[in-house]
């Protein structure tokens, strides 16, 4: 077991490592910050100034490595644009990400479970029909949309809930369905084909044969079977919210770490983009892991003797 | 297309189908002012000022010592008085601070509070726009209310940006080192700092001792959020969260002008647009002055504005409108086809020419790549047949910076030359003289032209307002008559909203309209 962790974490820092190189080379391919740092009037020495400042005069691979030097004592460097530490500023934001991406996976299991469980013991009834029309409608429209249609219905025309902004439940609410809509149609499917597949095995039948009553065999014998593919789903999903909260954020004026980070890359602040990307690489591989690891604790069949 | 689809989303559903929630505006508190910008400051020091939307939030709680009054004429702010003195072949500006003024902190203002100032912004390590001092030989300070200003040579710049220097705090920054400062700052305007949340929100509270009897805030607190989508600053003041917003989006001025309970202001933004290309280069077509009068008559920039921009756009030739120098005697080119076809002709290409023709996007402005994709497309009709390329922002900076050398067609092109408009600065630095790097010339120039670089020159060296608006004018008319610096196009315009029950009254400078030096709530 400590075996496979190890390994799963070697390679977790090769691709750690992947991602923040390339993103540097990327970065510096787009061209220099310092022409969107300085005003028109500085002189040509100014600008060579800035460039030594930034240590951006050095050759690519000088830089890479002092960044990855520095990247290890939990320096990310200074941002361009914000003149302060990059990873304080993601910190700062980090906390509502976080919040902004539990309540969108939270919003889209309490939908896609009960969904998915339902089609798949209503199999080819108006609910499996109904649950698939809403899954697929969640899936069709985009973010910006359903925010803004969001916030037209129940912040504009009903006044329930704010347009906009931090701070509170009601503030999370709008933001969290916008950002949950989407992967509803996934989960929603994952859930409904691995619930036939475990449905239709022999236990379940004998299950039913010894009197198991309905409920009991569909939500603690088949869902709890059923629920692996979807953890798979839902690890990656959370990952990738925590680092592509951006439309949803920039809608509701939400202040997180993709909004950040699209940012940064507007005004090319490097080590913010790179700060952004080293942190989402290290999520995802971190969540990976666990959605692995977590496989051995929900199915006992899953533990690994490697 | 997104944009599209935001922009139908708008004028469909939000523009006609809602009626507005008179109600909801009870719930704000009249103590508490909350308003929505579009932009966010990413400093809160005024001599690490780095972009326009840093204004937006400084100038609520640090002051200049000139500014222009709500007519555009300069006036003394913190300096009770300023003068201009010629000694000795040398230039140099005497001030007078005005008496009673007090920081946030009760620490009274200075002339060490402004040689610090100048200290920290004339230092390349602390502050990104040092070139703006760099003809100051010396900062001299005479009493705790009186100091000099001493130039290598005159400067007019100096005195067109209304000296540039705001006043910060000598003492407690000494005391709390550049991160307290960053994180607390205090000034001497009508707001003090109260907290910032990055993202989200700046809030600030009412000076109560300001110095300024006559012009001041009458509400207690202010709050500043951050809204970036466009919809959803307008959905936020609709649904009474806030009270005042800026950027109405263009397909819905309209809208919002003839809303009940609302007042609205269009004014002009700052900005200044126009097309570039390398007339610096004699082997570009655009090299020859026929080439570049067909451009500006082949495109008919009323009928874009009207379309593209449902009307929020000023025409201007060159000075922006709002400057003393404006002439309105100069009219932009008009649209004529046949006469830009009969130019190419003249100029050797009766069969029109292939050309890269550059389209910018910006959030800044986001009408501007549509803007461009009109104007292509009329001077395809004309001959110029455009290879029409998009490209971002950062990619365009590399584009058109001069030491890049990249620029071999047509480009949309911008320059800000501020509020009040002086083009003076843009003109040198920037845009219309020639490029000359160790000079700080032209950075982004693709004109080359002796008289205009003599004209250009003697302008930065002249300091009187009168002369240099003469100056400005006579510069203005060679810059039409042989269309160098590029074609100006228009003035983005800006709406500002609010509701009735808000008493807003806007100064245009130094927070480009959004320094809330006079607001608070009707009684």
């Amino acid at each position: 077991m400590w075996t496979y962790i190890l390994k799963r974490l070697l390679h977790g820092l090769f691709s750690i490592i992947g991602a923040s190189l390339l993103i540097f080379v990327i970065t510096r391919l787009t061209g220099d910050p310092v022409a969107m740092l300085l005003p028109p009037e500085a002189t040509e020495e100014m600008v060579r100034q800035m460039r030594a400042t930034l240590g951006l005069d050095r050759p690519i691979w000088e830089q890479y490595l002092i960044f990855a030097s520095h990247a290890l004592q939990g320096d990310l460097g200074m941002s361009y644009r914000w003149e302060m530490p990059a990873l304080t500023l993601l910190l700062d934001r980090l906390p509502a990400t976080i919040q902004l991406a539990s309540a969108g996976l939270l919003f889209s299991i309490s939908v896609a479970v009960p969904l998915g469980v339902l089609s798949a013991v209503y199999r080819g009834s108006w609910i499996d029909r109904v649950g698939k029309t809403l899954a697929m409608a969640g899936q069709a429209m985009p973010n910006f949309w359903v925010g803004l249609i969001l916030i037209l219905v129940f912040s504009v025309s009903l006044g329930w809930l704010p347009a906009y902004g931090s701070g509170s439940f009601r503030h999370l609410i709008l933001p969290a369905i916008a950002l949950g809509s989407y992967p509803v149609a996934a989960q929603t499917r994952i859930v409904r084909s691995s619930m036939l597949d475990v449905l239709d095995s022999d236990y379940i039948k004998m299950g039913r044969i010894l009197g198991a009553s309905e409920s009991v065999l569909v939500w603690k014998y088949a869902f709890r079977n059923a629920a692996v593919p979807l953890i798979t789903v839902l690890g990656v999903y959370f990952a990738a919210m925590l680092g592509g909260t951006f439309v949803v954020e920039v809608i509701f004026a939400w202040p997180g770490v993709g909004r950040t980070v699209v940012e940064a890359v507007f005004a090319r602040d490097f080590p913010v983009v790179q700060a952004g990307v080293l942190f989402t690489s290290v999520v995802f591989v971190t969540v990976n892991l666990l959605v692995d690891l977590s496989y051995g604790v929900i199915d006992p069949r899953a533990r690994v003797n490697v | 297309m997104a944009a599209k689809i935001r922009n139908c989303f708008a004028v469909g559903l939000l523009a006609s189908s809602i009626a507005f929630v008179g109600s909801a505006f009870a719930l704000a508190a009249k103590d508490t002012l909350v308003v929505g910008f579009t932009n966010e400051a990413t400093t809160l020091d005024p001599n690490k000022v780095a972009g326009t939307a840093d204004r937006f939030f400084l100038y609520q709680m640090f002051e200049l010592l000139v500014q222009p009054d709500r007519d555009g004429k300069p006036m003394p702010w913190l300096a009770e008085s300023w003068n201009v003195v010629e000694e000795n072949g040398k230039t140099r500006i005497d001030v007078t601070l005005r008496p009673g003024v007090r920081f946030h902190n009760g620490d009274p203002l200075t002339s060490e509070d402004f040689e610090y100032s100048f200290q920290r912004e004339s230092d390349p390590k602390v502050s990104r726009v040092a070139s703006r001092h760099r003809k100051v030989e010396r900062f001299e300070v005479i009493d705790d209310r009186r100091f000099s200003i001493h130039f290598s040579e005159p400067d007019g710049n100096y005195v067109a940006s209304f000296l540039h220097l705001a006043a910060v705090p000598k003492k407690y920054i000494l005391k709390v080192g550049e991160e307290g400062f960053n994180k607390a700052p205090i000034g001497t305007g009508p707001w003090k700092f109260v907290s910032r949340k990055q993202g989200d929100e700046l809030r600030l509270a009412l000076n109560e001792d300001y110095w300024n009897k006559d012009h001041r805030p009458t509400v207690k607190n202010l709050v500043i959020k951050v809204i970036p989508e466009e919809l959803t600053r307008v959905a936020a003041f609709k649904s009474g969260e806030v009270d005042w917003i800026d950027n109405v989006p263009l397909p819905l001025v309209q809208e919002f002008k003839s809303m009940k309970g609302v007042t609205t202001l269009s004014v002009n933004g700052g900005n200044n647009l126009y097309f570039d290309f390398p007339q610096h280069n004699t082997k570009s077509p655009f090299h020859d002055v026929r080439v570049r009068q067909a451009v500006a008559m082949g495109f008919d920039m009323d009928a874009i504005i009207k379309s593209v921009l449902y009307g929020q756009g000023r025409r201007y030739t060159g000075v922006g409108t709002s400057s003393p120098a404006y002439d309105p005697s100069i009219k932009p080119y008009a649209y004529d086809p046949v006469k830009a076809k009969e130019l190419l002709a003249a100029a050797g290409y009766p069969n029109g020419f292939d050309t890269p023709c550059y389209n910018m996007t910006t959030q800044r402005e986001p009408s501007i790549k549509e803007v461009g994709e009109a104007v292509y497309a009329y001077l395809q009709t004309i001959g110029v047949r455009c290879q029409i390329r998009n490209v971002e922002y950062g990619a365009w900076v590399d584009l058109i910076r001069r030491n890049s050398n990249k620029l071999d067609g047509i480009t949309t092109n911008m320059s800000a030359q501020g509020i009040p408009a002086d083009p003076g600065n843009t003109w040198a630095s920037s845009t219309l003289h020639s490029y000359q790097p160790n000079e700080g010339f032209g950075a982004y120039s693709h004109t080359s032209d002796a008289k205009a670089d003599e004209m250009v020159e003697k302008l930065q060296v002249t300091m009187e307002p009168e002369k240099r608006d003469v100056l400005i004018k006579e510069i203005a008319r060679y810059k039409y008559q042989n269309l160098l610096g590029g074609i100006p196009t228009y003035e983005p315009v800006m709406t500002m909203a609010w509701r009735d029950n808000v008493d807003f009254k806007p100064w245009p400078f130094p927070g480009y309209w959004r320094a809330f030096q006079e607001i608070g709530f009707k009684n």
